[in-house]
């Protein structure tokens, strides 16, 4: 490949987890650290895809039900879990996953658009799906996993 | 032949229309029997007149249509545009056009249905031993994406699309064992099912078409002999939004 078109075709890393059977990738660069499962306080009258909040060395950090919020069947918390912190939009909140894997390297152009043929607000987090070892994997956009208001709302915990 | 009787004195002007209206009906000229083969033309014809009311089955006419007496009248009182088009052609307008010829139809079983769509309309079958990987915030309907060979194929749950959410959706759905998977001629997305039963041909004079399809547009007809179900595939599978 020309120095041209590596120019406008960027390596971007990665960090990809897995929940059930599907493995997914979020941008390297908004991961701030993954953790071990931890005592997560519940939140009363918080929604549903709010698990509570944990205690980060001194900062209140909502964490996020991703199964939920994926639409996948809740599971048991066990020793692979992972509450992998994020920043968004200048929001800091943890994501529980059931495993952290690896950190992956691609292209932009090894990014496909996935289909949507639900509504577009349903799978607007969704940024596209690459191969990857004979699996495919989804991309998060995290800037889109939750709404303003949404992210609006966990500041008020 | 029946004579019109000579009419009552008239009073009411209802009662002097319907008086000419069974004179016209009554009045037929003997020769007029003879005329067999123009005639029918011309009741296709009086069909384009009225494009909007379309027959419930699609004329696919492999003879001429027998037409009565009172009918060939009719048409001589009524003036009659020359159609560019023949009037049969017009109504399958709307149809594909696979459906106006003999075609090669695959046979396959969905949820104990037998169904039949034109072969045409795939590309290929494959049996797959690997699950489809889900794709967050998709319709339950969409059982996720396939790589295979060189195409990335949405996989479809043919049931829910077929039968609705509500019979569609069965407890098993999540692990739903199909193992068959018809690919879509554009190779953009698979329809799961149960089985795959064998290709037959199909006369387009042995099939109940529908040719008004504003609910359930993708059931295009039904072979009359199996009363199997065809399937438009094309209007079955979604429109991509994207990519």
């Amino acid at each position: 490949m020309s120095e041209d078109k590596k120019q406008g075709d960027p390596i971007m890393q990665w960090v990809t987890f897995c929940l059930g059977d599907e493995k997914y990738g979020i941008n390297v660069m908004q991961v701030q650290e993954v953790l071990r499962i931890t005592e997560i306080a519940p939140v009363p009258g918080a929604p549903s895809y709010v698990l509570g909040i944990i205690n980060l060395r001194g900062n209140v950090v909502t964490v996020i039900d991703t199964r939920n919020r994926f639409g996948l069947p809740s599971k048991d918390t066990d020793d692979a879990s992972r509450v992998v912190i994020i920043e968004t939009d200048r929001h800091i909140i943890g994501i529980l996953v059931d495993s952290v894997a690896e950190v992956v390297e691609m292209r932009a152009s090894e990014i496909e658009t996935a289909p949507n043929v639900g509504n577009e607000e349903s799978s607007k987090y969704i940024q596209g799906v690459t191969s990857r070892d004979n699996h495919l994997l989804i991309l998060v956009d995290l800037n889109k996993f939750l709404s303003d208001d949404e992210k609006a709302e966990l500041d008020m915990f | 032949m029946t004579q019109a009787k000579p009419p009552p004195s008239i009073v009411h002007q209802q009662l002097a229309l319907d008086v000419y209206l069974q004179t016209l009906l009554d009045e037929v000229p003997e020769a007029d029997e003879a005329v067999s083969v123009k005639p029918a033309i011309a009741v296709e014809r009086l069909v384009v007149e009225e494009p909007i009311k379309l027959p419930d089955t699609v004329p696919v006419v492999t003879s001429s249509p027998k037409v009565s007496s009172k009918a060939l009248v009719r048409n001589r009182q009524t003036k009659l545009v020359e159609p560019e088009i023949p009037a049969k052609l017009q109504a399958l307008s709307i149809m594909p056009d696979w459906s106006q010829y003999e075609f090669q139809a695959l046979f396959f079983k969905v949820d104990k249905l037998i169904l039949a769509t034109p072969l045409i309309e795939l590309s290929r079958t494959i049996k797959i031993d690997r699950k489809p990987t889900k794709i967050p915030g998709q319709p339950s309907w969409f059982l996720g994406l396939l790589d295979e060979h060189d195409s990335r194929i949405g996989v479809l749950d043919t049931r829910q699309l077929i039968f609705g959410k509500s019979r569609g959706m069965q407890p098993d759905s999540e692990e739903y064992p199909f193992e068959r998977i018809l690919i879509t001629q554009d190779k953009k997305w698979g329809l799961v099912c149960d089985e795959i039963l064998s290709i037959g041909k199909v006369k387009p004079d042995g099939v109940r078409w529908r040719t008004a399809r504003q609910k359930k547009p993708w059931l295009i007809g039904t072979v009359i002999d199996e009363l199997t179900a065809i399937i438009d595939v094309k209007q079955l599978v979604p429109h991509r939004k994207n990519s």
